[in-house]
């Protein structure tokens, strides 16, 4: 980037995501998760480990907080745990709530990285650098939603993929070396096939072609992805019922009185982060 | 005082200096020639694809297009290398140039059935998402550049080579020195569809009169090219 360049073009650099942005175009990939649908069953985080060639780290670093999953199922338990004599793990009452990189508009951990490593894509998604992270781990200390994930060893030569196993690893993702950061990426390397695909054939890509891989093994399919400009996609259609928009903090739905019916929300809205993933307020009681 | 304005001088001019060498583009220079690769056989691109000469035919080249060996660029991300088949179809029906050691090689490897096991010239590392057929489409099937032509921006002036070598860096800077010109996206007025070019933070200006005048960079999101 050259200074002329910069200074050319300073109102297009100097802009804040994504309220008085201009608005995506084509593309800006989200999300949306029914919980009502999820049954905690973790499929989706074992089809990540295999799709983005994740490390499996073992009990021993996983209790020391290294673990990798990028995606991961978080549980709640909401009853007997204040009733006298209640258990910690009651046999109902558990909740799940699968966790991942939300792809935040307004990312906060962007702003703190040293050499900019990780940064916005124009499709809206919170790109991660491998090569250019220098491992200060400042991005992960800044993300409210604690999804960023340091490789604390050398795993490729630290036998995470045994033998054969290493056969199995996907090519269109990198094999990450000790030192970096890493977070969900929505599939990129799906994403990126598919934009290659539709732009060849002279289209945009159509809502359904890109599946990640969480999304395309849920079995009860709480998960889905897709375009949110396009106002036939299946993830436009949800985030418009639910009266859930991209730009704002607070959305206007849980301004009224008595507060909304409506299920959907999302995490930590009131950062500012604007995160791309939206969730759907569990119905039933609990999952078990 | 005097000091003083001779160093922030000398900082105006450096950042002159910096500033002119970043406009220039694209950054080639002969530090960018690869090592010499050495092939199983010793391919003649030059005999190839290299110009016609019609006063003497048996020293010029037959300028067959590179997409006919190399097919798969313009089908996928992986140019690929022309199968032996490929060769043998064509030097079955060349009988004058049956006899030469060269083509002699081949066909033991082709009567044996094993494979020519080429050397790989231009070799990215492994976190770069380059596709090819990207590239193609629109060089040479949109803007209709020859593939010498379209295929030379990256693959320098191979028609002209014996053994193809790398001419240009390769680099990342070198990638982003064309990515960041402003190239017309619509070409000779044909309407490419609803192909969003700008994947970037620039767009074009759409009140542009003539098609022609339709400008845009190319993607610039890291993610395009890391995977």
């Amino acid at each position: 980037m050259s200074v002329t360049n910069l200074l050319e073009n300073w109102s297009q650099f100097r802009h804040f995501h994504p309220v008085d942005d201009k608005p995506h175009d084509p593309y800006k990939w989200a999300m949306s998760i029914d919980l009502d649908a999820c049954t905690g069953c973790n499929a989706c985080s074992v089809a990540c480990y295999a799709e983005n060639n994740i490390p499996v780290v073992g009990k021993e670093r996983f209790s020391h907080g290294q673990q990798m999953h990028w995606i991961r199922i978080e549980r709640y338990w909401d009853e007997d745990q204040n009733a006298v004599g209640g258990r910690d793990f009651p046999d109902q009452g558990a909740q799940f709530l699968p966790m991942m990189c939300q792809q935040c508009e307004a990312a906060p951990c962007e702003t703190v990285c040293p050499v900019a490593a990780t940064n916005h894509t124009s499709d809206g998604l919170n790109s991660q650098v491998y090569n250019r992270c220098i491992g200060s781990r400042y991005c992960s200390a800044n993300c409210p939603f604690k999804v960023r994930y340091f490789n604390w060893y050398d795993y490729p030569s630290d036998d995470a993929w045994p033998a054969e196993m290493s056969q199995q690893l996907n090519p269109d993702v990198t094999v990450r070396g000790k030192g970096v950061m890493e977070k969900c990426t929505f599939c990129i390397q799906r994403v990126n096939e598919a934009k290659v695909k539709a732009k060849s054939e002279g289209r945009l890509v159509r809502d359904g072609e890109i599946q990640t891989a969480c999304q395309q093994v849920c079995p009860t399919s709480a998960i889905s992805f897709g375009n949110l400009v396009d106002t036939e996609s299946r993830v436009h259609k949800q985030w418009e019922a639910q009266k859930v928009e991209l730009d704002k903090d607070k959305q206007e739905k849980d301004e009224q009185e008595g507060g909304s019916k409506l299920r959907g929300y999302r995490i930590l809205e009131e950062l500012r982060p604007y995160p791309s993933v939206m969730y759907l307020e569990r119905v039933r009681e609990s999952a078990v | 005082m005097y000091r003083f304005i001779r160093f922030s001088t000398l900082l105006v001019g450096l950042f002159i200096a910096i500033q002119g060498y970043a406009a220039e583009a694209p950054l080639t220079t002969a530090d960018d020639l690869g090592p010499a690769v050495e092939q199983p056989i010793e391919f003649p691109h030059n005999r190839h694809a290299g110009k016609h000469d019609p006063s003497d035919p048996s020293k010029g080249g037959m300028e067959i297009d590179c997409q006919y060996c190399h097919t798969y660029a313009r089908r996928s991300s992986i140019a690929g290398i022309p199968p032996l088949q490929k060769c043998v179809g064509c030097h079955n029906n060349i009988e004058s140039v049956k006899d030469k050691p060269r083509i002699k090689k081949l066909f033991e490897a082709w009567e044996a059935k094993k494979p020519i096991q080429w050397k790989k010239v231009h070799d990215l590392p492994d976190f770069v998402r380059f596709n090819h057929e990207r590239h193609i489409k629109r060089f040479v099937e949109q803007q209709g550049h020859t593939s010498q032509e379209a295929c030379g921006y990256c693959h320098g002036d191979v028609k002209n080579m014996t053994v193809a070598r790398r001419q240009k860096s390769l680099s990342m800077g070198w990638c982003a020195s064309c990515h960041e010109k402003a190239h017309t996206v619509a070409a000779s007025g044909v309407d490419v569809g609803k192909q969003a070019y700008w994947y970037t933070f620039q767009k074009p200006a759409t009140t542009a009169k003539v098609p022609e005048d339709i400008k845009a960079k190319g993607p610039n999101d890291c993610w395009q090219c890391h995977k």
